[in-house]
C-alpha cells in the first residue's frame, strides 16, 4: 500500500474507529429491533466528555490509562505501516498491559477484578494470535506484514482454519458476548474503565475505536491483495461479532479460557502444521 | 595474557582466605577493592583477547586437582553420614568408585587443561561483574543476619571461593578439570544453602547436593566413555572436532544431562526452588546470575557439535515444555524469591533451547538472554533482600505498603521486572528473536517445531500474566499524598543497586553496539563461522533477522518511561475522587490472583523424567 | 470550542434505587427496552457514577441508603442534574412518615426535576429526562455540594481533593 495511504489511515484511525462504533451501536440497535443512536454519537460522546468537570482518583491511573490509548494507537501504525507482525502483536499485549496496570493500581474492588479479568483473557488470545503469525510465515516467508500483500494468493485461500481461529477469539479481544468477561458490565459495571471520567474516560473510550480497528485490520490481512475478499470478510466478521454479542450470555472466565485453550489453540495448532506441510519455503 | 587470567583465577581464592583471617574493616575495604579488581581485569582480558587462547598448568597441578577431588568426594561422603542421607551418600559412592577407576586408568597425558575463547571471555565478565556486586551488598546484608561473626566472615569466604570456581569452570578444557570445578560450584552451594542451619535449609542443600551430583556423575561418565572408546583426549576441543559422528552423541546427550540438572530444568527444579531458602545474595549469585548459567554455557560450547542432532531435538522439545510449566508453577507462588526462582527456570529453559538449536540469531538471542536476565535477575533479588531486611516481607501480596513507603523501591523492582518483559530491554528482544528462528526451524523438523512453537507462545504470554501481576502490586496505591518521600537505604545497598541501574540504561541505550562489538564476536567464535551485520537505513539485519530499530525506541518511550513516570507524575488542577465501591466507604485490602497448580505438578514431574530417559533413548537408535 | 451545545447530544443516566418498591425501577429500564428506546438520544445507561450526567433516583430515602446515596451523588462530576422519579423520591410517596424512611430525596441532595406518578410512566419519564437537559445546558462546572451530610473539600497544593465530602451518620 502507498506510504501516503498509511499515514492517512494512522493519522484518521480513532475517526474511522469511532465512525466504526457508531455503526456498531445502531446495527445492534437494529437487531434488537430499536432505532438505536446517530451514527455520529461517539463523536458527540467525546465532545461531552470533554467538557466535564476534571476527575480523577490519583495520577498515576490516569497516566496510564492514557499511555494505553496512545500505545495502542502506536501498535496500530506499526500494523499499518507493514512492521514485523511478532512485534505487532507485542505491542498490543504490552498496551494492554498498561490498561491492565492502571486497573490494579487504585484500590477499587471493581477495577481489580476487571484487571484480572483482562490478566486472564490475553492468556486467551494471546498464543493465537502468535500462531496464526507463524503460519504467516511459513507460507510467505518473512514476519512482516508487508509481505502478506505481495503474496499472490489472499491467504484466507490458504489458510481457512487460521481465519476460523482468529474468528473465534475476535470476541475476546472485543470485549463482547459471551467472552466480555473483562468488562462485564452487569457485573463489575466496567471492570478496568470504571474509574475514568471525563476526558481520561474518553482515552480509555477512544482505545477501544483503536482496538476494532485493529482487529478488522488483522481480519482484512486474510484477503489482503483482493480488496474485495478484504473488505467481504470484514464485513462477515462485523455482523457475526455483533450477532453473537446480541444473542449470547457471558460465560466465566474459566469456561473462556478452557474454550480458548482446548478448541481455538488446537485449531491454530493444526492450521500451522498444515501450512508447514505446504510451506513454499 | 596468561597471568591475568590466572589472577582471576587466583585472587578470589586468596581473598576468601584472607577475609576468614582478617579484622572487618580491613576485610571490606579488601572486598571492595577486589570487586573492583576483577571487574576491571575482566573486561580488560575481554577487549584484548581476540582469538581464543590453549594454556596448561604446572605440572604439579594434576596431582593438586586429583587430591583436590578426593578430600570433596569424603567431605560429601561425610555429609551424607552425618546428615543420615541415604542419595547423598548413593550419588557419593557413585562418583568415588568412578574417580577411582579414572584415576587407575588415566587418558592421554599432556592434555591442554586451559581454553579461553570469546565465549569464557563472556562468562568471565558477567561473572566477575556481577559477582562483584553482589559480593558489595553482601557486606551489609550478611551483617544484619542473626549468626555469630565467624559465620559471617565464612559467608564472605565462600562467596569469593565460589567466584574463583566459576571462573574456573568456564574457562576449562580438560574434562576432569571440568568436573572437579564443577562439583566445586556444587560444594559452595551446598555449604551457603545450608548457611541457615534450621532444618528446612539443611533438607533442601541436600536436595541440591545430590541433585547436582547427578551432574557431575553425568560428567564422569562422559570421561569414562571417552576413555573407553579411545577418543583421544577428553577435552570440550577434541569433542568438537568430532561432531558429525553418531558415536559423538552418547558423551552430548550426558553432558547435556550435566547442564539440565544445573539449569533446574524439570523434573530437576526441586532444588533451585528450595534454595530460595538461602540468604539472599546466594540466590542472586548462585541461582539466578552465575551458577545457573553453567548450563547454557555449556550448550553453547557444544552447539556446533550438537546442532541438528537428535540430542538437540530432545532437549529443544524438553526446555520447551519446561518454558511453559515453569510459567504456569509460578503463577501460584507467593513467596516473592519463589517467583524470580520459576521465571528464572523458564528463561533457563529458553536459553537452553536457543543454544541448541545453534543457527546464528539463535546464538545470539540465547547470549543476548544470559547477559540481560543475569542483570535483571541480579537486580530483582537484592530488591528482594532491600525487601526483607528494610522492609520487613517476602510476600508478594504483602507488597502494597511498598508504594507509599518506598517509592524508589518500588521504582528498582518495576524497572527489574519490566527488563525481562518489555521492549527494547534485552530479554523481550532475546524472547523475540527466539520466536521468530523457531519458525525457521519448524521449516526442517516440522512437528518439532511446531509444538515447541505453541509452548513458547503460550508460556510467553504466562510469564507476561505473572509480571503483570507482580508488577501491579507495586504500583497499587493508597490515594495521593503529593509529597514524594523517597526511603533511606544503607548505602552498600544504593550505590549496588544503582549500579545494576545503571547497567540496564545502558543496556537500552547501547544495544546496537552491544550487538555489533560483543554479542557478535562471541557467537562468531563460538560456532566458528562470520557472522555478518548489515544495516539497511534504520534496520538491522543478522542472518534473517531484522531488527527495526525506530519502533523500538518509540516502544521504549511508550512502555518502561511511562510506567516509570507513572509512578511520580502528578497532574495539578484535577480533582481528586474516591473509587466507586457502590457507595460503600469501606476500606479494601487487596492481593493478588493465584492459581493453584498442585494437581499439575506430578504431570510435570513424570513428563521431565520421560524426556530425560528419551534423550538416552535417542542416542541409541 | 463551543462544548456546551454537546452536553445535550450525549446524556449518560445513572441509575440508583434508594429503597424503593422497584415499581419505578422497572419503569425506568422499560425506557432503555425497545418500545421507548432512550438510545436513539444517546442516552446510555452506566453504572457508575463518574461517567454519567443524569441521576435518576427512585424510592423514599431509607436510613440504609441515605449514605450511599450522598457518596453516589459526590462521586459525580459536574455539569449533572438529579430527576427524583417517582412520588416516593419526590415526597416520600405512600411511605411519607413511616420510620424508616426520610420522606424525598431533596432532603440529602439537591433535585432538578420531579417526575410524579406512582409508577411513574416511561413517557413522563423521557418528559423529565428532556427538562433536565435543558436545566443541564445551563449549569457551571462549579462543585455541587448535597444538601445534607456534607464535608468541605480539602484543598491541596492545587487541586481540590473531594475524597471525603459525602459524610457518616454519627450513630450515638
Amino acid at each position: 500500500m502507498d506510504l501516503y495511504i498509511q499515514i492517512a489511515l494512522i493519522v484518521l484511525a480513532p475517526f474511522i474507529g469511532g465512525l466504526v462504533y457508531g455503526i456498531e451501536r445502531v446495527v445492534k440497535a437494529r437487531m434488537q429491533r430499536r432505532i438505536g443512536p446517530p451514527i455520529l454519537q461517539p463523536f458527540y460522546d467525546f465532545f461531552k466528555l470533554a467538557d466535564k468537570r476534571k476527575m480523577i482518583v490519583h495520577s498515576t491511573h490516569a497516566f496510564l490509562g492514557i499511555m494505553h490509548f496512545f500505545s495502542l494507537w502506536f501498535a496500530l501504525a506499526v500494523l499499518l505501516l507493514g512492521g514485523d507482525f511478532i512485534l505487532v502483536i507485542f505491542l498490543h499485549l504490552l498496551s494492554t498491559a498498561l490498561l491492565i496496570l492502571a486497573g490494579y493500581s487504585t484500590r477499587s474492588i471493581f477495577s481489580h477484578l476487571g484487571a484480572n479479568r483482562t490478566a486472564v483473557s490475553v492468556l486467551a488470545y494471546e498464543p493465537i494470535l502468535i500462531l496464526v503469525a507463524v503460519s504467516v510465515y511459513m507460507l510467505t516467508g518473512s514476519f512482516d506484514v508487508s509481505s502478506i500483500f505481495s503474496y499472490d494468493e489472499p491467504l484466507l485461500v490458504k489458510m481457512p482454519l487460521a481465519f476460523l481461529a482468529l474468528l473465534l477469539i475476535l470476541p475476546i479481544k472485543l470485549k463482547k458476548s459471551p467472552f466480555d468477561v473483562a468488562e462485564a458490565h452487569q457485573e463489575i459495571t466496567g471492570g478496568v474503565e470504571l474509574e475514568y471520567s471525563g476526558i481520561f474516560y474518553e482515552a480509555i473510550y477512544t482505545a477501544k475505536w483503536i482496538d476494532e480497528i485493529f482487529c478488522y485490520t488483522l481480519v482484512y490481512l486474510f484477503g489482503a491483495n483482493n480488496p474485495l475478499i478484504g473488505l467481504g470478510l470484514v464485513l462477515f466478521a462485523f455482523v457475526f461479532v455483533n450477532a453473537l454479542d446480541n444473542s449470547s450470555a457471558r460465560v466465566s472466565y474459566k469456561q473462556m479460557l478452557r474454550f480458548s485453550l482446548t478448541i481455538a489453540l488446537p485449531i491454530a495448532f493444526i492450521n500451522l502444521l498444515l501450512a508447514i506441510f505446504q510451506q513454499v519455503l | 595474557m596468561v597471568p591475568f587470567i590466572s589472577s582471576l583465577f587466583l585472587l578470589p581464592v586468596i581473598v576468601s582466605g584472607l577475609v576468614l583471617i582478617l579484622p572487618k574493616n580491613l576485610s571490606r575495604v579488601l572486598v571492595i577493592a577486589t570487586a573492583v579488581i576483577l571487574s576491571a581485569l575482566s573486561l580488560y582480558l575481554f577487549i584484548a583477547i581476540d582469538q581464543p587462547l590453549k594454556f596448561s598448568a604446572p605440572e604439579y597441578f594434576n596431582q593438586v586437582v586429583v587430591a583436590a577431588d578426593f578430600l570433596l568426594l569424603l567431605f560429601f561422603a561425610w555429609v551424607a553420614i552425618k546428615r543420615k542421607s541415604l542419595l547423598v551418600g548413593l550419588m557419593t559412592l557413585l562418583q568415588l568408585g568412578a574417580s577411582i577407576y579414572l584415576f587407575k586408568n588415566p587418558g592421554s597425558e599432556n592434555t591442554v587443561q586451559f581454553y579461553v575463547d570469546k565465549l569464557s571471555l563472556f562468562m568471565f565478565l558477567l561473572i566477575n561483574v556481577i559477582s562483584s556486586i553482589i559480593c558489595i551488598f553482601s557486606l551489609k546484608y550478611i551483617d544484619e543476619e542473626d549468626c555469630s561473626n565467624f559465620r559471617k566472615k565464612y559467608f564472605l569466604s565462600i562467596l569469593f571461593w565460589f567466584i574463583a570456581a566459576m571462573n574456573l569452570v568456564v574457562s576449562s578444557d580438560n574434562l576432569e578439570y571440568f568436573f572437579l570445578f564443577f562439583e566445586l560450584t556444587t560444594l559452595a552451594s551446598f555449604l551457603l544453602i545450608a548457611f541457615r542451619k534450621d532444618e528446612i535449609s539443611v533438607r533442601n542443600a541436600l536436595t541440591a547436593l545430590w541433585m547436582n551430583q547427578i551432574g557431575g556423575l553425568a560428567i564422569l561418565a562422559t570421561i569414562f566413555f571417552i576413555n573407553y572408546n579411545g577418543y583421544g583426549e577428553a577435552t570440550f576441543t577434541n569433542l568438537l572436532a568430532h561432531a558429525g559422528t553418531t558415536t559423538i552423541l552418547l558423551p552430548l546427550a550426558l553432558l547435556s544431562i550435566a547442564a539440565l540438572i544445573k539449569g533446574a530444568q524439570m523434573p530437576f527444579s526441586k532444588w533451585l526452588l528450595g534454595a530460595m531458602v538461602a540468604p539472599t545474595p546466594v540466590s542472586a549469585l548462585l541461582h539466578s546470575s552465575t551458577m545457573v548459567k553453567i548450563a547454557p554455557f555449556i550448550i553453547l560450547r557444544l552447539s556446533p557439535a550438537l546442532q541438528g542432532t537428535p540430542v538437540a531435538w530432545v532437549i529443544i522439545a524438553l526446555t520447551g515444555f519446561v518454558f511453559a510449566a515453569s510459567a504456569i508453577g509460578a503463577l501460584s507462588q507467593d513467596n516473592f524469591k519463589r517467583i524470580l526462582a520459576h521465571s528464572t527456570i523458564a528463561l533457563l529453559a529458553l536459553m537452553i533451547m536457543m543454544a541448541a538449536v545453534g543457527t546464528q540469531v539463535t546464538i545470539i538471542a540465547a547470549l543476548t538472554l544470559i547477559l540481560f536476565h543475569g542483570i535483571s535477575k541480579c537486580m530483582l533479588f537484592l530488591n528482594a533482600g532491600v525487601l526483607e531486611r528494610v522492609f520487613h516481607f517476602k510476600q508478594a501480596s504483602d507488597m502494597d505498603r511498598l508504594a507509599e513507603s518506598g517509592p524508589f523501591t518500588s521504582f528498582l523492582v518495576a524497572i527489574g521486572f519490566m527488563s525481562l518483559l518489555l521492549p527494547p530491554f534485552g530479554a523481550f528482544i532475546g524472547k523475540w528473536f527466539s520466536i521468530e528462528t523457531l519458525g525457521s526451524l519448524a521449516v526442517t523438523q516440522r512437528i518439532l517445531g511446531a509444538l515447541v512453537i505453541v509452548l513458547i507462545a503460550f508460556g510467553g504470554a504466562v510469564l507476561s500474566l505473572l509480571y503483570f501481576k507482580v508488577i501491579g502490586l507495586i504500583i497499587a496505591r493508597k490515594g495521593e499524598h503529593d509529597k514524594l518521600k523517597f526511603e533511606h537505604t544503607s548505602p552498600y545497598y544504593n550505590v549496588t543497586l544503582n549500579i545494576l541501574l545503571a547497567f540496564v540504561i545502558a543496556g537500552v541505550i547501547g544495544f546496537p553496539f552491544l550487538i555489533t562489538d560483543y554479542f557478535i564476536p562471541v557467537a562468531s567464535q563460538t560456532l566458528g563461522q562470520e557472522i555478518v551485520m548489515t544495516t539497511t537505513g534504520l534496520t538491522m539485519h543478522i542472518g534473517q533477522m531484522s531488527l527495526p530499530i525506530i519502533p523500538l525506541i518509540i516502544a521504549f518511550l511508550l512502555l518502561p518511561v511511562t510506567i516509570v513516570l507513572a509512578l511520580f507524575v502528578r497532574f495539578k488542577n484535577v480533582d481528586r475522587a474516591k473509587e466507586y465501591a457502590c457507595g460503600e466507604k469501606v476500606n479494601y485490602s487487596f492481593s493478588t490472583m493465584y492459581f493453584s497448580t498442585d494437581k499439575a505438578t506430578p504431570y510435570f514431574t513424570a513428563v521431565g523424567i520421560l524426556f530425560f530417559i528419551a534423550l538416552l533413548v535417542v542416542v541409541l537408535i | 470550542m463551543n462544548f456546551k451545545s454537546y452536553r445535550k447530544k450525549s446524556p449518560w443516566i445513572l441509575h440508583y434505587n434508594a429503597g424503593s418498591c422497584n415499581g419505578c425501577d422497572i419503569e425506568i429500564l422499560a425506557c432503555l427496552a425497545p418500545k421507548y428506546d432512550i438510545e436513539r438520544f444517546g442516552m446510555i445507561n452506566t453504572g457508575n457514577p463518574k461517567q454519567s450526567d443524569i441521576l435518576l433516583v427512585t424510592g423514599p430515602v431509607t436510613k440504609r441508603s441515605r449514605e450511599r446515596l450522598v457518596e453516589i451523588y459526590a462521586q459525580m462530576p459536574e455539569p449533572k442534574v438529579v430527576i427524583s422519579c417517582g412520588a416516593c423520591a419526590s415526597t416520600g410517596g405512600v411511605f411519607r412518615g413511616m420510620y424508616n424512611c426520610e420522606g424525598g430525596i431533596d432532603q440529602y441532595i439537591p433535585v432538578d426535576v420531579y417526575v410524579c406518578g406512582c409508577g411513574c410512566r416511561p413517557e413522563q419519564i423521557i418528559d423529565g429526562v428532556v427538562q433536565a437537559l435543558g436545566i443541564l445546558d445551563k449549569k457551571t462546572k462549579e462543585l455541587e455540594e448535597s444538601v445534607k451530610l456534607k464535608k468541605q473539600p480539602l484543598k491541596e497544593e492545587g487541586q481540590l481533593n473531594r475524597r471525603e465530602i459525602a459524610a457518616e451518620i454519627k450513630t450515638a
